[in-house]
Order: C-alpha cells, then sequence, then structure tokens
C-alpha cells in the first residue's frame, strides 16, 4: 500500500517523501468500588507524510486512510510547501549505515484473559481500601498499548520497531482530621506477571499514610532535597533547552554555550536510547535516523544539541537520532547517580525541605530564562533525618543556577513514564513560599 | 460516513446482549497550522482526525471501543468485542429522528482563505512584534485552524451532527537583555473562521505581547509572602477554572471527590460571587451547537450570589447522580468516551470599578496575566503562574514582578473575593482532563482576593 502511495506523491512532483506510519491498539480498563468502571479497547492507525516540494518540506497527517484521501492529502501536502518562503535544509533520509538492535521481550498481553486484569484491580483497589485513612479509592487504571511503527521512503528506506507494554495503579484517598491527601504508585511493565499487587498496595499506603497531617511552613530559604522523581520531572520539562530546534529559533539561553560549563562539574545528563533498565528503547527515530547514546552534558560541560536532520543541517554536525513526534526529544535522558545513599545525602541537613510532589509542572515553569515557581509537598528534614509532612509550599528557583547549586547525589536512579531519569538530589539553598 | 438505515441497524446489534444504552461517535476533523518565525513562513502542516466510537452502557456501567475504520463491518467489530460484557434481555432502540439545525455563524472557513492570505496576516503581526524593540530577539506567530464534523447517533433517538470550526492565533515574543531571556504570549481564539481577524484587534494585542516581554526584563522576583491578589480580568478567570470550575464536573462530584458534593443550595463563596458556565455563547471558543452526547447546549447557572446552583453533567454521570444531564458532555475526538466537561465558564460582573479596586489596595500583587493552573479535585488544591505581574503599594501599582504562583484551597478562595468589577473579559485556553484536551473560555472581571499565599524566588538569602 505504502509503495503505491508513494509512487502517487512522486508522480504529482514530490522531490522525495517518506510515510511514517503507526498502528496503535490499547486496553484500558478502570475499576471503582469493586465494580468495572470502564473498559475502552481501541485499534488506531495512523499516517504521517512528510514531503518535498520545490525543495521545501512540509507535513500532513491522517487516518482515513482510503486512497481517495490519500490523493487530496498529498495535494494538501504540496499546498501546504508551497506557501513556506524560508529555505531550511529539506531532507529525506536515505538511512544510517547501521542500526542497534532491540532485544526486548514484546509479551502480548492480549494473551491474558480480560477477567485476570480485572481481578488484579479489584485486588488493588481492595487491597488500599483495608487501611483505617483510606476515605477511597479514586479511581484504579489499567492499559496495555501496542505499537507498531514503520517508516517507509522514496530513498529504498524500510525500517520498522514494535513496543508493547503495559501499566496500572491506583489512587487512594487519604483522610485524617480534614486533611485531605492524594497518592499514587504507577507500575509500567513489559510482561503481565511483574506486576505485583502487595508491593503496589504498600507504596500507594506507605506514600499516602505519610502524607496526612501536613502543615506550611515559614517562607525562607532551606535546603531542598528532590525526590528522584520530582528531579526527573523536573529536568523533563527543562529537556527542551538542549533542542537544536530552539538554538536556531533562539529559543534555549544554551545557545552558544556548547563546550561551556553550564553546571556543577559532577553533572552528566546522558540519552541513551537504549539504557539497560530503561522502559522504552528506540533503535531509530522518527526519520530514520539511528538512535545512539550521547552525552549532552558531561562534568558539568554542554557538549551541543539534540538534534534531528535539518538542525544536524544547520549546525553542520551529524544528526543524533533526537527527531520524535515532529520535534526534537530525548529517548531515555538522565541525569547520573552517585554511590551516595539517600540516607547518607541528607544525614547533613540540619533544617531542610525534601520535596516528593510537584503540581503544575506546564504552568510554573519558564524554559528559556529557566526560572520555576512551583507548588509543592514532601517533609522535613531536621537534624538529617525526614520527620513531618510538609504541604502547600511553593518551591522557587532557576535551573540554570540550580544546577550549579547542588550539594549531593544520591544513587537512586527511577525513570519516570515518559523516560527522564534521575537520582534524588540536594540542593544547597532554594527559596519556600509558605506562611507568612 | 454511514446512512441512517445502517446506523440503526448496529445500534440494534449493539443492544442485542443486554446493553439498554448503546451510542455511535462519528468524527472527521481537519486541522492546520502555520507558523511565522521571524517575519518567515517556517512550517505548515496539516492533520486528519478520523473515526467511530462506540459505547455501550447498562445501568451505569460502561464499555467503550473506538477505530479509524468507519465502515459497518469494522463498527460491527467493535460493537461484537463490548457487547460481550453484557448477558441479559433485549432492550429495544427508539427510531433515530430527524437531524435538529446546528448554528453556524462561520462567515469564511479554512478552505475558502488562500494561503497567501494567511500567511500576509500571521507575517505582518510578527513583523510588528520584532520591530517593537531591538532587545526582542524573537517572534512566534501561528494560525491554528480545526473544523471538526460530527454525528452523535444513540438509542435513545438521538441522530445530530454539528460542524465546530475553531481558529486561533497565537502571539509571542522573547527578549533578551545580557543574559536574561523573558517570553510573554497571547492566544486569543473564537468559534468562528478567518473572520476573527475582523473581531479582535490583533495589531494592538501583536504591541502587548511585545511590551510585556520589554516589561519582564525589568522585573524583580517576587519575595514569597501571603498577600491581597488583585486578579485581572480575562484570563484571570482561570482561577475560578481550576479550583471551582472542575470540582463542579460530575466526573468529581458522582465519585464524591469534589468539594461541592452535596452542597446545592448552600453558601460556597461571598455574596457578590455569581458564576455560569454557558455552552451556547456566540462564537464563544469554548462554544458548541450540541454537545457530544448530541444534547442542545445551554447556560448553566453555577453559583448566585454566593449559593451553589448547579454542577455540570453528563448522562451517564446523571443516572449516578439522579440528575439531568446539563448539555456538558464533551470529547477530545471519538478516541475519547465524552464525559463532563466545561465550555465557556465565568465569574458574572460586579459594581465596582477596575481603579477604584487598584486604590483601594493598600499592598498586594495585581496579577495582570496569568499562566496556567493545576487543581487536585479531592483535595481542592490548586496553583497558577502569573505571567505578568505588578506590586500595588498604597493604592498604587509600582514595579513590575515575576515568578509569581498563587496557591491555595478553592473553597476558601470563594469566601475570601471581596471585590468584583464590571469589565468582564475572557481568555482562551485547551483544558485538559479525562476525554481529553478541549477548547474552553475562562472569563471574569477584575476581582481581588483578600488574602492568598504567593510564592516566588525573591528575597533569597
Amino acid at each position: 500500500m505504502f509503495e503505491k502511495w508513494i509512487e502517487l506523491g512522486l508522480k504529482k512532483g514530490l522531490k522525495d517523501l517518506e510515510i511514517f506510519a503507526v498502528r496503535h491498539k490499547s486496553l484500558k480498563l478502570s475499576v471503582y468500588q469493586n465494580k468495572l468502571d470502564q473498559h475502552v479497547i481501541s485499534d488506531v492507525e495512523s499516517v504521517t507524510i512528510r514531503g518535498i516540494f520545490d525543495d521545501k518540506l512540509s507535513t500532513v497527517r491522517f487516518e482515513h486512510l482510503d486512497t481517495e484521501k490519500v490523493d487530496q492529502m498529498l495535494d494538501l501536502l504540496i499546498e501546504n510547501a508551497k506557501a513556506l518562503t524560508v529555505k531550511e535544509p529539506a531532507i529525506i533520509y536515505e538511512g544510517s549505515s547501521e542500526y542497534p538492535v532491540v532485544k526486548d521481550e514484546l509479551f502480548d498481553f492480549n494473551q491474558i484473559d480480560v477477567k485476570d486484569k480485572i481481578d488484579m484491580l479489584k485486588k488493588l483497589e481492595s487491597g488500599i481500601l483495608n487501611n483505617e485513612h483510606v476515605k477511597q479509592v479514586q479511581t484504579t487504571i489499567y492499559q496495555e498499548i501496542d505499537t507498531k511503527t514503520t517508516l517507509v521512503n522514496s530513498k529504498g528506506l524500510n525500517l520498522s520497531r514494535q513496543n508493547t507494554y503495559a501499566y496500572a495503579y491506583a489512587i487512594g484517598v487519604f483522610e485524617k482530621d480534614d486533611d485531605i491527601k492524594t497518592a499514587y504508585d504507577i507500575k509500567l511493565v513489559k510482561t503481565f506477571d511483574e506486576f505485583n499487587v502487595d508491593e503496589m498496595i504498600k507504596t500507594t499506603l506507605d506514600k499516602g499514610t505519610a502524607k496526612l497531617g501536613g502543615k506550611s511552613v515559614t517562607s525562607d530559604t532551606y535546603p531542598v532535597v528532590f525526590s528522584n522523581e520530582m528531579f526527573a520531572d523536573i529536568l523533563e520539562v527543562f529537556s527542551s533547552i538542549f533542542s537544536g530546534e530552539a538554538a536556531f529559533r533562539n529559543l534555549t539561553s544554551l545557545k552558544d554555550k556548547v563546550g561551556v560549563k553550564i553546571a556543577d562539574e559532577r553533572i552528566n545528563f546522558i540519552d541513551d536510547p537504549l539504557y539497560k533498565d530503561a522502559h522504552f528503547k528506540m533503535p531509530f527515530d522518527d526519520e530514520g535516523v539511528a538512535c545512539k547514546k550521547r552525552y549532552v552534558v558531561e562534568k558539568g560541560v554542554f557538549k551541543g544539541f539534540n538534534h534531528n536532520l535539518k538542525t544536524a543541517k544547520i549546525f553542520n554536525e551529524a544528526p543524533t537520532g533526537n527527531s520524535f513526534g515532529g520535534g526534537i526529544s530525548t529517548t531515555n535522558l538522565y541525569l547520573e547517580p552517585s554511590t551516595t545513599t539517600f540516607d547518607d545525602m541528607i544525614k547533613d541537613i540540619k533544617n531542610g525541605i525534601y520535596i516528593t510532589d510537584l503540581v503544575g509542572l506546564h504552568a510554573g515553569v519558564k524554559t528559556i530564562s529557566g526560572e520555576f515557581s512551583l507548588q509543592a509537598s514532601g517533609f522535613r528534614i531536621e537534624a538529617g533525618i525526614i520527620t513531618t509532612p510538609v504541604k502547600m509550599i511553593v518551591v522557587s528557583g532557576n535551573y540554570f543556577d540550580m544546577l550549579n547549586d547542588v550539594d549531593q547525589f544520591a544513587n537512586d536512579l527511577k525513570f519516570n513514564l515518559s523516560g527522564v531519569g534521575s537520582p534524588s538530589v540536594s540542593i544547597k539553598n532554594l527559596v519556600i513560599g509558605g506562611e507568612a | 460516513m454511514l446512512d441512517k438505515k445502517i446506523l440503526q441497524e448496529l445500534i440494534n446489534e449493539a443492544l442485542s446482549t443486554g446493553a439498554d444504552f448503546a451510542e455511535i461517535y462519528l468524527e472527521d476533523t481537519m486541522s492546520s497550522r502555520i507558523s511565522v518565525t521571524s517575519g518567515d513562513v517556517t512550517s505548515t502542516s496539516a492533520s486528519n482526525v478520523f473515526g467511530a466510537g462506540v459505547r455501550l452502557i447498562l445501568g451505569v456501567d460502561e464499555v467503550y471501543g473506538y477505530t479509524n475504520k468507519i465502515t459497518y463491518d469494522s463498527i460491527l467489530s467493535v460493537i461484537k468485542n463490548l457487547r460481550a460484557s453484557f448477558s441479559g434481555k433485549l432492550f429495544e432502540s427508539k427510531p433515530l429522528q430527524n437531524k435538529k439545525l446546528y448554528t453556524s455563524h462561520i462567515k469564511r472557513s479554512m478552505t475558502e482563505v488562500s494561503s497567501k492570505e494567511k500567511t500576509d496576516k500571521l507575517q505582518h503581526l510578527n513583523n510588528l512584534i520584532s520591530s517593537y524593540d531591538k532587545r526582542i530577539v524573537q517572534s512566534v506567530t501561528q494560525l491554528l485552524e480545526t473544523e471538526q464534523n460530527i454525528l452523535v447517533a444513540n438509542s435513545n433517538g438521538v441522530y445530530q451532527d454539528d460542524v465546530r470550526t475553531y481558529t486561533r492565533v497565537i502571539l509571542m515574543a522573547v527578549a533578551k537583555e545580557n543574559d536574561l531571556m523573558q517570553q510573554a504570549y497571547e492566544g486569543p481564539g473564537r468559534f468562528m473562521g478567518f473572520e476573527i481577524f475582523d473581531e479582535i484587534d490583533f495589531d494592538q494585542l501583536a504591541i502587548e505581547v511585545a511590551t510585556s516581554a520589554i516589561t519582564l526584563l525589568t522585573a524583580e522576583d517576587i519575595k514569597p509572602q501571603v498577600m491581597p491578589v488583585v486578579l485581572h480580568n480575562g484570563f484571570g478567570g482561570v482561577i475560578f477554572h481550576e479550583a471551582v470550575g472542575h470540582p463542579l464536573e460530575a466526573t468529581a462530584v458522582a465519585k464524591g471527590l469534589s468539594p461541592f458534593v452535596g452542597k446545592i443550595g448552600e453558601k460556597v463563596g461571598s455574596d457578590i460571587l455569581t458564576a455560569y458556565d454557558d455552552g451556547n455563547a456566540k462564537n464563544a471558543w469554548g462554544r458548541l451547537s450540541f454537545d457530544d452526547e448530541g444534547m442542545p447546549t445551554q447556560k448553566n447557572l453555577l453559583i448566585e450570589n454566593g449559593i451553589l446552583k448547579g454542577f455540570l453533567i453528563d448522562q451517564r454521570n446523571g443516572k449516578k447522580m439522579n440528575m439531568d444531564p446539563t448539555g456538558s458532555a464533551r470529547r477530545q475526538s471519538y478516541k475519547y468516551p465524552p464525559t463532563s466537561r466545561m465550555n465557556s465558564t465565568y465569574i458574572a460582573p460586579g459594581k465596582d470599578k477596575f481603579e477604584d479596586i487598584i486604590k483601594d489596595t493598600q499592598y498586594g500583587l495585581f496579577a495582570k496575566k496569568l499562566g496556567g493552573g493545576t487543581v487536585v479535585p479531592a483535595t481542592g488544591e490548586f496553583n497558577f503562574a502569573v505571567q505578568e505581574g505588578y506590586m500595588i503599594e498604597n493604592g498604587k501599582l509600582t514595579k513590575p514582578v515575576r515568578g509569581a504562583m498563587l496557591i491555595g484551597h478553592g473553597k476558601d478562595v470563594l469566601f475570601k473575593i471581596d471585590k468584583i468589577a464590571d469589565n468582564l473579559e475572557f481568555g482562551q485556553g485547551m483544558c485538559g482532563s479525562i476525554s481529553g484536551s478541549i477548547p474552553v473560555d475562562v472569563g471574569q472581571p477584575t476581582i481581588r482576593v483578600s488574602s492568598m499565599t504567593v510564592g516566588g524566588a525573591g528575597g533569597r538569602k
């Protein structure tokens, strides 16, 4: 089918074109009050065509895959390419010399009975409910996803990659003396038997009960420790500053900082598409460029931008295999951990704040200037140990300053579901807004 | 797409194993995005969302499936998969009725306007931003156009199509001085076509965005403190959207996950507070003629003089709550089952004057423009970022401040509103929740909240 579409595109006058097709199958189940609440099944195939007309590249994406529609979308692509006024490199890739082999198992979650999945959710829900502080479980969710991606182009490239995984979590609502808190623990697996419901129940209950009875703190400057999950979430938001597109568009303050020390010399940011413990492994990016491990920041020095084909050409560098979702992003970006345990890391902190939750990361962050101001909760650190819960505070600072103000790193590297990882990190000083 | 007779057959098939409600939702949507960066047309893209969603319900138990193949066979295969969840007696479908007319005021649809006319407008606005000041190092303008065609048919006889035409213009400026970079942004949108350019003074707006980015270069980080906050009209309404709107959605209320459960008829805010959610405000970004369950949209009273009057309800949650739906069922696309969502949510105008509210404030923060925010419905805690703010000292606006983050509890804030001006305005945004990302308006006149916790990076030791 795709070969015919490519022929059609060439016949219409496109110099080159590429078809990027994704078949996405999913099952989502949710349980509420020991009953199945939602059951959603899907099977959708979508196609993105990138095409070059008159040396200009434009993109169309569609889900209506009839031949008539393809014809119409190709015409639209040509029309849109004509509207471009800028001459930027327009490249359809002939392929890398070799591609890494991903050896992950492709488990067929379909072979597990739906009833077993629902039973697992019911067990998870009832286990969390079986606690004096749990008022209710807001929702209990299981989702399995199977995506197959095919990339075919007029330069003869024909690649495919597939990924299957599932995840589950339950949001517990905890209550004690009018104080309400929610907690959950997301578990992502590559095979069904990796789900350990008892462990998920325990983690959710531990997280939720620990948060109860939290108080604000006096507004002041404190040493601040971010949990591994939260520091990863912050890194994820700021990862756009490493994008070659942002550099080209003047939308990153790192523009002239390649080779310059931008962070504490102990900081290594690594993007590793094949990292052994990562949730997702990538043999090639969305333009067909082979993915490979690279240092984004090494010993505090910014090593260079993440590129797609276009920005690599503009900066006269090799593409880095970071073209994803129509833009530039990372595969498995992580901050390298140290060998220090978490307990050792905090043992010298006399009066600090340990942050385990951040809310509103999409709103309280300015990626260009590095400023952030975020609603947070967590715990006090007093005399080197974690003590009482803290809530309704705002942690503020500047990401670039923070990278130079790191006290220590822990050894507890953890990846979030977007493939960004970090250990817990202690920062010497940050401003905390709380009570007057 | 499929004709009425085939849809009726499919609905009958869906009910054949005991479901008491069946619905088929068909969608064909075209969107386009054109970007101009520093004067050049740098990217164009088009996108088509196409498929069918099938929903079966028994009592309040729901199963949903979707496919991008709108054919009898593929929809039947989804139905067969879904109906296996039910077993019981057969419910009769009501015959599909005739379509009602949807309202369309669209003057110039996306396909009727030439690329040239679109890019000319964007380039003109881009140049206005770039040439405003030497310190503007980047300007981005974008045109986002969407035409969503939907048809919903269900076993209650609903057979309704609707066309939703949305046009939005994004304006962004980045200013740089020494090593400091600041950005400012506006993104007005309407339920209309290209005539949005006749409706809104974009030249004025482009200048405002450029001014805002330059102003932020000289702004100081605000010191964290508890203080009165004056929230300006328009996008300031995001506070009400996050802190009150979401907890009033039936998705939160039906599960008892909202501080407003069981509070209809009770006092939930200060006497001067009245608020609505309007699904049918003319040309509004959050508008639809019919909701995604095929029910006509309406204007819903939420709070009147501080008394809670209503929730936003879809059919399924309505059954759970034993209340009537309010025309508020929405979804991003056929890939989501519909649920209760907001449209154009706003605080009604009061009697105060904007200037008097500032004059009346000895010390506080004037939040002129807000960024996004979040609320955790179960706890009622919310946060939102101030994009452009000024200190109020002795009744006057003084220095610009940046990095302010407001946090609080929805139910406390409503009682702390002590001034409401007469200058109602709307702001536009995309609201993300369980049924996906949808266009909504937030709105309010200028209001004052007597005390809020304000976070910021100032005063660092």
